[in-house]
Formats: C-alpha cells, structure tokens, sequence
C-alpha cells in the first residue's frame, strides 16, 4: 500500500482567499461518505480529499500525523502494520471515507465508550481559518496547554469553522486478540448487564444489543482473553468475523432498513429501556448510543431524549421540518453564533451545514 | 519565599527564627486541604498559608489590625498543616513569635482581656480550678445552660498501686486533668505496676505552661517550664526512666522544652533532657509486653487521635496497635486528622467554629455507632463528651482491668 | 490599570448588598495573602477578594463587574504554578472556595456532580466506598480545586493510560462575564454543536466562571502493582521510558526523578527510594491479576534490558502509596533543599528526553543555578525545578531566564511550553515564541466571542501582538517578518 504524497493546501487556500474576496461561500467536504449528515449546503464544493499524505509516523510516539484527504482505509492499513490503531474506531460509510471528515464530522465508532471519541485522541490540528491563513493549534504531545483548545474544537464543526488540513492523532497499540461473546437477553437484562459490567474488570472494548442478543468484544491477550470468557461463560460469536465492522459502518442489517427514519439517541449510559418507540432499537456503548428505526412524530422522540438528559439526532431519512441536530438552549446557541462569527467573519466556511446562521 | 523583614526584628534570635521558618514555605497550599478552620471557612486569611503570609506582613512592618488578630486567635494549633506540609514549615513555631508579636501590637477590648486573664489565673493553678470545678458540679442544675454541658460527672480516683518497682518514672498530674479526670493517672499507675514501673507524682510540678504559650502569653509559659523542670530534676538525677505524659497535650508541651527553653543559659541542657525524657503513655506501653492486659471481651470503639498526639508529638498508629493487639474492635474513622475542635482554650474563646468542628467529628466518630469513643487527652475529652451519646474515656482505661 | 475612587467604591457598594461583610475583603491586610497563588514569585494586590456562596451571587457580581467594566480573576485553591490566578490591580479576586460541596455520586451512569472548590482528592474520597476514583492526579490533589483542574487542563500521574482533566469531564456549567448560566457538555457520550466543552477545559478562567462541574469516575482497578527502577545515568532512564512504551505496554502512570529530586522527596516521605541512583523510573501497572502478571513481566524485562540496576515491585498499598508519596510532594520538599523553586512545565516528544536532560544540565552549569527534575516521563511532560534564593539580588531574573531557554528548547524539539500548569501569567512571553501573530490572533477571536470587553482574567494566557512584537521572539514565516506596522523596540 502507498498513500500519495500530495500536498494541495496552497491550491486550497488559494481556494478559500478567492472566495473570501468574491464572498462567495464553500462547502467544504471529503469523500461524501457522510453527506447525509447535515443540512444541505448551497454553495460552491471545496473537495479536500486530493490533499493526502502522512507527515510523520512514528509508533513509539503513539502518534501520526496526515493530511486530512488521506483515506481512513490507508491509515487503517498502514498502522494495523506496526500494530496500532485509532482509539475512536471512526465509520467508514464509505470507502471513500477521509480522516478529515471523520473529524470534522466526529462520529465515532463502537470503541468509543471504552477508550475515547474523536475529540479524546486530537493531539493538533493545522487549518486554514476565516481569514485565509494556514495556522496550528496543538502539537504532537498528549499534554498540551498552551492557548485555547481549537483543535478539538475542530471536530463536530463540520467544516463551518475552518479548512482542516492537517491532523495529529493519538494512538494505541493493536490488542493481541480479539473475540466477540454473545449471549441471549431481553433489554432490561442487557441494560442491567451493561450498568454491572461497567464496575468491573473485563477488558470490554465494543458492546451491542439486538434482537433479544446482547454482543460484547474483548480486547486483550491471549491468556486474559481465555480467563475472562469463563468468567461470563458465554458463547463466542462463530461465524461473523466482520460483526464490529457492519456495525461501525452500518453495513449490519438493522441499518438496511429505509422505510423509517433512523434515529440516533445519546443519552447517560444508565437509561431505562425506551419502551415507547422500541419496535426497531440496536444499543451500543453500554446503553449510551441508541439506534432507533421509528416512525414516531420526531417531537415524541426527541422528548424521550430530552427527558433522559439526552439527545435525538435525525441520523439519517426524510421528515420534514425536522433538523438533523438537536436544538440548542439560546444562550449556548448565542455563543455558537458569536464563535463563529469572530472565527469565520465572512461567513464562507459551510454556512448552515449543521445550523442555521453558523 | 522572598521575606523582607524589619532589620531591627531580623536582628532579634525570634527575628531570625520566624525568617527561616518563612524561608522554607514555598507557598503550595497543601496546608490549607488539612486545615479545619479553612475547611470550615474557605478564607485564605484563616488557612495555615494565608496566616503565614499575615505573620510575614506584621514581621515586616506592615499597618496589622484586629482583623489579623482574629485570623490568628482563630488557628486551633492542631498543626494538623505540619504533617500535611512537605517543605517541613515550622507552623506552630511561626505562630507562637506571630501571636506574642501582635499581642503587643494590637490591644485588646476589656471583655477579651477579663476572659483571657480568668483563663491564664485559673486554668493552669490546681487549687483554683478544682474547687471551682466542684461548686461548678454542685450546682450545676442551677447553672447557665451553655456552661452546664462543659462541666463533666464526677469521677472517682480509683485506689493507687504501691511503690514498690526497682523501675521508676514520673508522671505530670498537671492542672485540669486531676480535677476533670483524676481517675486517669491512676488508672495508668495501676497499667504500668501491671508491667514492673511505679509511678511517682511530684506534687510541686504543675501546669506545663501550654495555656499560657497560646494565649501569647510566653514569660508566665516559661515560669511554668522552669518550675517543673526545678521539681522533676532531683528525681532526674536519682535515676527516673522517663517523664510520663497522659494528656497529649502537655507532652507536646514538655517535649517542647528544649527549643522554648534553648537561649536560656542555666536552663538550656536540662531542658533537653526532660524533653528526652517525656513520653507519652503509649510510648511507653508500646514498649512493654502489653498483651497480657488484653480485653476481657471485644469491644467495638472509635479511637479519636489528639491532634497533639498525632501533629504535634507525631505518634501515629500506635495506640491502635495497642488496643487492636489487645483485642479490641477498633471501627473506622473518616477525617481522624482533624480536629475536634477542642483545642486547649479555643472551646471557650472561639465557641461557633469550636461547636461545628464537635459535632462533624461526633458524626465521624459515632458513624459506626461505637460502645465508646476512646482518644488521649483530656481536653478532647471532655469536649467530645459534651456531644456524644457514649462514653468518651481516655484509651489507658481499657487496659485497667 | 486601578480602579478610580467612584468606580470603586461603586462596586464595592454594590457587591456589599450580595456578600456579608466577611467575605467582601477589601483592607490591604485581608487581601494581602490572596496576592499570588502557587508561584509566588509574583504578586499584585487587586480591588477586593469576594468569596460568593452560590451560583446566583456569582451571577450577580458577574453583572455588577460587566456593566461597570471591572476584571474578574477566579480563584479556587490558589495552588496553580503559572500565576494564572494572579491578580488584577483594578478587578477582584472571585474566590471559590467556598463552592466545596459534592453534590451527586452517580453510580450507575459513574459520575459526580460537584461545585467547583472541591478539592480533587475529595472526589475520590467521596467515591471510594463504591468502589470508584476519579482518575486526574495532579500533585497537588490534595489541595488542589477542581474547578482549578477543569480551567488549567490538569494532568498528573495518570495521564498517559487515563487521560487528562478533559478527558475525564462530561459536564460543566459557567457563569459569563454577562451573568448567564451556560452549560457546556452533557452527560452523555457527545453533546451536539461545537465542542464548548473542550474549549472551557483548559482556558484558564478566560472564558467564564466554573461554578459546577460532572466529572466521569472510574471504577478502581483490581489489582495495581507498582515497580521503581533505578538506574546509574539519566539517559539510560530515558530511554527505558521509550522502550517500555514500544512493548505495547501503556502503563498507569510513567514517572522519572533524578538524584536531587530524590534526595529532597525522600527526606520527606522515607519512600525508601535509592539515594545512590542518577534517576529512578516509578511504573505503575494496573488491570486484572492477569493482564498485570504479563505486563509486570514484560517492563521488568524491559527496564532490565535498559540497564536497570535495580528493580522493586510494590505490592501491597502501602508501599505503593509511600512510593508515589515521594513523587507527589517532590515539588515543595524541594523546599527543604532550597528557598524557592521554579516549576517548569515543557512537553516534548519521548524520544528526546535524554537530549533534553543533557541540554538542561548543561544550560545549569552555564548559569550556575541547581535543577531538580521530576516528570510524567510516560507523556514526555518535564518538571525541571530550578532552586533559586528571592532574597538574593538578580536571582530571580536569572531563574527567569532559564526558565525561558528550556521552554524555547521544548518547542524547538517539537514539544510545547505548557503540558498541564498553564500559561498564565508565567509563560505568557514564551506563547510568542510558540504561535504566530495569526494564531493568536485566532485565540483573540475565541475570547471576544465569549468575554468582548476582556474583563476575564486579562492579561494572562494570550499575549498581545504588540507584547511579542516588543519581546521579538514571533515566529519568522518564509523570512518575511509578521505584522510589520507594529512598531518593534
């Protein structure tokens, strides 16, 4: 495998000084693996999966640096070679998937509740920002406080407050082995597994819940591995090598349904089962991310959420008048309009890719 | 940290002490995290740190007020900050040269100075306090409720073991133990005859000069030591093993001796020694075959450490050896670094926050509900006893059996 | 910079209508001890010290401090090492010590809702007989705020397995300089819109006032052993470190101390440390009695091979907690050894660790000033002590210098000036060496978009263009000087 060494930033930057000149703004994007996911932006593409590479990689650094157009699946091989890997498991929707958008768009995978998001592993970022200059926030160091943390503010923004190029990473070493357990459970009892499993040692790296089967993955060694599947004495899961994978990149079939809207619910680890629209749930991450095929009025879903001090994210499907992201309280929403004023103060990054007036 | 302090003070043997003290604190706060007062009030100004940094300013010349006075008055020299610091600050040091200084600076109104005159003429004397302290338990249905809870029950003295061991310590019967608690030193001569060591009391020795030393009051401190140390030394010399302390808060006292007494020519050496000499109880029980007094059944209690004991003297740990090996069922304590509050006079000058501290340490102490609460000096004990539903006796008790 | 009479005494009215008069302090004599924090190396006296209760008087002198333009300077426990808690000579100190109360453990979804003076440690107190920790350990943990660790970012011991302060928060609730009550973060896994949270975390009181924070808690760890390493030269030390790491092992905590810091943490604590040794390596492991029989065997193997003289392995808690003793009170025992210190704070990638300590050493020697180092080696993060006397003249300014050299060789080796204590007043000079005009001109954006009229702890963190101008220590793009209409002296 070669990952091209193509850096294109001046090209975009002169991209982006253009449009700040003519105020025509941008939408900044990728591979479009996740497109859905947002408003749609009506304005001029600005692709950055052309502006590929790594910069520096070295594994006793537990750290990378890339180029944000680089492919998820490069990176994924190349540092599966020196046996490490990206602690928040990113999606690959596609196979056009770049680091850049899995930042930008900061959705992580089935790891996430065991060893961190997106956000947990920014180490740096280099950027072009609302003025059109290259600037870099952090560094390649886990422990870093000089200035605001701009870096991680970078994921979820989605492109509406700057031009990712560059992005430093913290890694982890690749466990020994993996193996995925299952067993048969209602929900109630799956929930009440995960709230017990959370107190105690089992080297848990990914959980899910479907059909009345609960899944859990063990990372670990070999021994450890051995020890800790007598210990719950359930099954190995036999024949789906790829089970983790279909669900990080929803290729599992409870994500080939499209008659539904596909709701996205993240709420406190501890909720009850949500009984009122359970006629399709997957539940990953101990109980935190709930995955919900509904056609429930979107106000009643997002109720439940509220209720539980958590959120209803309209992940994918049509329903008009309803916005992909929950709604933000005014004051916070008032600060978010203020940022990206001062940060994007010609208003050409994205502009209503996530809500409008940003 | 950077000092400034007036040349004339600096000059002085308190000057130059209070300067090096103040040399070793580098300002990490850690002090203010073991702190009640700061716990309690969340001021820096009534914090170790924030005293530190009032007693630079009044040793610096800077304009100081009651307001500093007050901060100072309110500090319970439980030095509990001495153990928490690892600059190695001599806190207490710093303090007695802080309050000394400002008592000279700063006057106080009539009222405080009519209570602290009562506190300095009756406290340390025997003879004043106990008769006061049997009218007080005479009449004490008829007495103002606020004082009624910090008179105690009589108690009897006990019988006394002869005198008749070729090992021989003296024991301090000091102020207000004898007339709180008398039954206490007997009791510990009745433990130590147990294990080969007579007792003897000298009855010139009296106060070991601590109330005074905390009020400020440093020149009748020093004529306190000096006349206990002019009373222990015939014995001294004719061979006492030891100076045996049962309240812990006169042994910090008397083991305090020899810096207190270490620029006075003719009492320097032999202030050493008795500080040498002084031990409190434990340490001495510690050292013998204690375990043939084990306990006749088990008994669950809560073992309260003076802050005299386990800050000042720095005995930690042994007395729950002591009465664990014993056979005793000692129940965990949360907070035990703290103070109750009780604090040699502080119960009396700085009653609001001497009152909070009792009671957040009643509620530690009697979480596990204990049979009784045990702890080794007498000023934490009557002072706990006024809060708690059980019994508070000194630890040497379970022994005498 | 100070305040005039009628603004003053203005606000000093109108906050006396809030706060009894105890916790309005406002005498030079009050306010004195409330003049530095940490490093008190430096002080100002401000206005007035105000010591709130709760969420709705901070509000309240929020708005007071807004509509007459008075700065704010949060204070939690006073025991940052940056100066960020440094005064303002025309605004107040907001002391939240008072804020000392955990409000919720939550053991189901592990977390605790607690008000922002609560002291770190106290949190895992509080979790303890439920099994749980809350997993950022600076040294000061005893005395430290919480509060304090969510507006420095704090690190500790830790780190490198369980993160910093931002890792382990989902939730805090600020007060801005208009007097809204904002929470930032949520309790659950992600919170929509941008990632406030992590831009609070970090911001050194610049951005609002923390008044209540939900820490996530961990569940304690089975089993944790702890190895001490040591070793005759520093740089075998430092090498172990890197190897270690490439093993796949991500030990629970990775600590270095060389001879000095040794000396000055064991005359404290009698952690038994080796007083021979150049460095010692404290390697803590943690998992399940399985995962740790591997681990212990592979890092002993390894610490053998990178020429360890001697390794001890800890077992039982108590000596595990004297040996981390020894780390966690090594800054201030270093006040046995010397009358003041300099706590630098630099991070630089692991594999430069022997270069680093050899270059210190030699700028030491150049300088004739002692250096004590204690570091989180595991994450590269330095603690170069310098020993210095305030009371000898010029002393400090050559301490100051010094201090100044490692960073510049910190961000020359690709590292960062600040790695958990923050920027504050302390550093703020070497920020211009670090970012460029258009980067910081990128954080003053951030700022006004929270606090327009800066009257959140100015002056510290971000420095002026015009600051780095004059210090001419920017950054030099493409040989072209930034900014040239900004006059240089």
């Amino acid at each position: 495998m070669t990952i091209q060494d193509n850096d294109i930033s001046s090209d975009l930057q002169q991209r982006v000084l253009e449009s700040i000149a003519s105020k025509q703004p941008l939408y900044i994007h990728g591979g479009n693996s996740k497109a859905f996911y947002g408003n749609t932006v009506d304005a001029k593409p600005l692709d950055v999966s052309q502006h590929t590479g790594i910069i520096s990689y070295e594994p006793t650094e537990l750290c990378v640096t890339l180029r944000a157009g680089t492919l998820l699946s490069d990176l994924e091989t190349l540092l599966n070679n020196t046996n490490q890997i990206l602690p928040f498991e990113p999606p690959q929707y596609t196979t056009e998937t770049t680091i850049g958008g899995a930042i930008a768009a900061g959705i992580s995978g089935p790891r996430r509740a065991y060893t961190g998001s997106v956000r947990d592993a920014i180490l740096g970022v280099k950027i072009i920002n609302g003025n059109g200059e290259i600037v870099s926030f952090g560094g390649q160091v886990m422990k870093n406080v000089a200035g605001y943390d701009l870096s991680r503010m970078m994921v979820r923004s989605q492109g509406t407050l700057g031009v990712i190029l560059e992005v430093s990473l913290r890694l982890l070493p690749k466990p020994q082995k993996e193996i995925t357990l299952t067993f048969e459970s209602d929900q109630t009892s799956a929930l009440q597994f995960f709230r017990e499993s959370r107190l105690q040692q089992l080297p848990i790296t990914a959980s899910a819940w479907f059909n009345d089967q609960v899944y859990l993955r063990l990372s670990e060694s070999e021994t450890v591995l051995e020890h800790s599947k007598k210990k719950l004495g359930f099954d190995l899961l036999g024949d789906y090598d790829d089970f983790w994978t279909d669900i990080r990149d929803h290729q599992h079939h409870f994500f080939g349904r499209t008659d539904k809207p596909l709701w996205r619910l993240s709420l406190p680890p501890a909720t009850k089962q949500i009984s009122s629209v359970d006629d399709n749930q997957l539940i990953e991450w101990g109980g935190a991310q709930r995955w919900i095929n509904s056609n429930a009025p979107a106000n009643i879903i997002q109720n439940i959420a509220t209720s539980n001090n958590g959120y209803a994210y309209m992940f994918k499907g049509d329903l008009p008048e309803t916005p992909c992201f929950p709604v933000l309280d005014k004051p916070l929403m008032l600060l978010h309009k203020q940022l990206k004023r001062n940060m994007d103060p010609n208003g050409i990054f994205s502009p209503g890719r996530i809500y409008s007036g940003l | 940290m950077k000092t400034d302090i007036t040349p004339s003070l600096l000059n002085t043997v308190k000057g130059k002490q209070a300067d090096d003290i103040l040399r070793t604190c580098v300002h990490c706060g850690f002090c203010n995290a073991t702190c009640p007062t700061y716990q309690l009030l969340g001021d820096e100004n009534d914090g170790p740190r924030g005293r530190i940094y009032l007693i630079k300013q009044l040793l610096e010349g800077k304009d100081v007020t009651e307001s500093t006075q007050l901060h100072l008055d309110r500090c319970l020299t439980c030095r509990s900050c001495e153990t928490t610091c690892p600059s190695g600050v001599k806190y207490s040091q710093l303090l007695d040269i802080g309050r000394s200084l400002i008592e000279e600076k700063v006057p106080r109104s009539f009222k405080e100075r009519i209570t602290r005159k009562l506190i300095l003429n009756i406290l340390p004397y025997e003879k004043r306090f106990t008769p006061l302290l049997k009218a007080g338990q005479f009449f004490k249905p008829f007495t103002p409720k606020v004082l009624r809870k910090k008179i105690p029950r009589k108690t009897t003295k006990g019988l006394l073991p002869g005198n008749s061991h070729s090992r021989k310590m003296l024991i301090l019967d000091g102020c207000v133990q004898p007339a709180l608690s008398p039954d206490i030193n007997t009791a510990t001569a009745r433990v130590l005859d147990k294990l080969g060591i007579s007792l003897l009391t000298i009855k010139k020795a009296g106060c070991c000069g601590a109330v005074s030393q905390h009020l400020g009051e440093e020149e009748k401190a020093l004529v306190f030591m000096k006349n206990n140390i002019d009373a222990w030394w015939p014995e001294i010399e004719s061979g006492a093993e030891a100076i045996v302390m049962t309240a812990s808060g006169c042994g910090v006292m008397v083991k305090e001796y020899a810096h207190h007494l270490q620029h006075d020519s003719e009492y320097a050496s032999k202030a050493q020694r008795i500080s040498e000499l002084c031990k409190d109880i434990s340490e001495i029980v510690f050292n013998e075959d204690y375990k043939q007094l084990n306990a006749p059944e088990k008994t669950k209690i809560s073992w309260h450490p003076p802050c005299t004991l386990q800050h000042g003297q720095k005995i930690t740990g042994v007395v729950e050896k002591i009465l664990g090996d014993c056979g005793y069922d000692l129940l965990p304590v949360e907070n035990s670094h703290l103070c109750c509050g009780s604090a040699g006079t502080y119960s009396i000058l700085q009653p609001v926050i001497s009152t909070k501290l009792q009671q957040n340490k009643i509620e530690s102490l009697q979480k596990h509900s204990p049979e009784m609460i045990v702890t080794g000096n007498i000023g934490c004990q009557t002072h706990l006893q006024e809060a708690s539903n059980v019994p508070v006796i000194h630890w040497i008790h379970l022994l005498d059996n | 910079m100070s305040l005039d009479t009628n603004t003053r005494n203005n606000l000093l009215f109108q906050i006396g209508e809030i706060l009894p008069e105890e916790y309005l302090l406002t005498s030079e004599e009050d306010i004195k001890p409330y003049e530095c924090d940490g490093l008190s190396a430096y002080q100002k006296l401000p206005v007035a010290v105000v010591l709130p209760e709760t969420i709705e008087q901070v509000q309240r002198i929020a708005k007071i401090c807004s509509q007459l333009k008075v700065p704010i300077v949060a204070r939690g426990a006073g025991t940052g090492l940056s100066g960020g808690a440094l005064p303002h000579e025309g605004g107040i100190i907001l002391g939240l010590s008072r804020f000392n109360k955990i409000e919720q453990i939550d053991t189901d979804n592990l977390t605790a809702t607690v008000q922002p003076g609560v002291r770190n440690l106290a949190i895992t107190e509080a979790a303890r007989p439920f099994g749980l920790y809350y997993a950022p350990d600076p040294s000061s943990q005893i005395a430290c705020s919480i509060g304090g660790n969510v507006a420095e970012n704090a690190g500790g011991v830790h780190c490198l397995k369980y993160g910093l302060t931002i890792h382990n928060v989902q939730q805090v609730t600020i007060v801005t300089i208009d007097g809204e009550l904002v929470t930032l973060g949520s309790q659950t896994l992600d919170t929509p819109g941008y990632d406030l949270l992590a831009l609070i975390t970090g911001s050194e009181g610049m951005l609002g006032i923390i008044v209540e924070i939900v820490v996530k808690l961990l569940p304690k760890p089975h089993a944790v052993k702890v190895l001490m390493a040591s070793f005759k030269k520093v740089e075998d030390a430092g090498n172990a470190v890197a190897n270690i790491i490439a093993e796949g092992v991500i030990p629970a905590g990775l600590e270095m101390m060389d001879k000095p810091a040794i000396h000055a943490a064991e005359a404290f604590a009698k952690a038994n440390y080796p007083l021979d040794a150049e460095a010692i390596l404290l390697c803590e492991l943690d998992g399940s009695e399985q995962q740790l029989a591997e681990q212990i065997e592979t890092v002993s193997e390894t610490l053998r091979n990178a020429n360890a003289d001697d390794i001890v392995i800890a077992d039982s808690a108590d000596e595990q907690a004297r040996l981390w003793a020894g780390r966690k009170s090594a800054f201030p025992a270093v006040g046995r050894i010397s009358p003041d210190y300099y706590c630098m704070d630099g991070t630089i990638p692991r594999k430069q660790i022997a270069y680093v300590l050899k270059r210190i050493s030699e700028l030491s020697e150049e300088c004739g000033l002692r250096v004590a180092n204690v570091f989180h080696a595991g994450d590269g993060n330095l603690h170069p002590l310098i020993l210095y006397d305030a009371n000898k003249e010029g002393e400090l300014e050559k301490t100051e210098k010094f201090g100044a050299d490692i960073l510049t060789l910190c961000v020359e080796v690709g590292g960062t000036i600040t790695g958990e204590h923050g920027v504050g007043h302390e550093k703020i000079d070497q920020m211009c060496v670090q970012f460029s005009p258009q980067e910081l001109t990128q954080f003053f954006a951030v700022k006004n978009a929270f606090d327009p009229d800066a009257l959140l702890n100015p002056g510290k963190a971000v420095p002026t263009l015009h600051r780095c101008a004059e210090l001419g220590g920017m950054h030099v793009h493409n040989g072209q000087l930034p900014h040239p209409e900004i006059p240089r002296f």
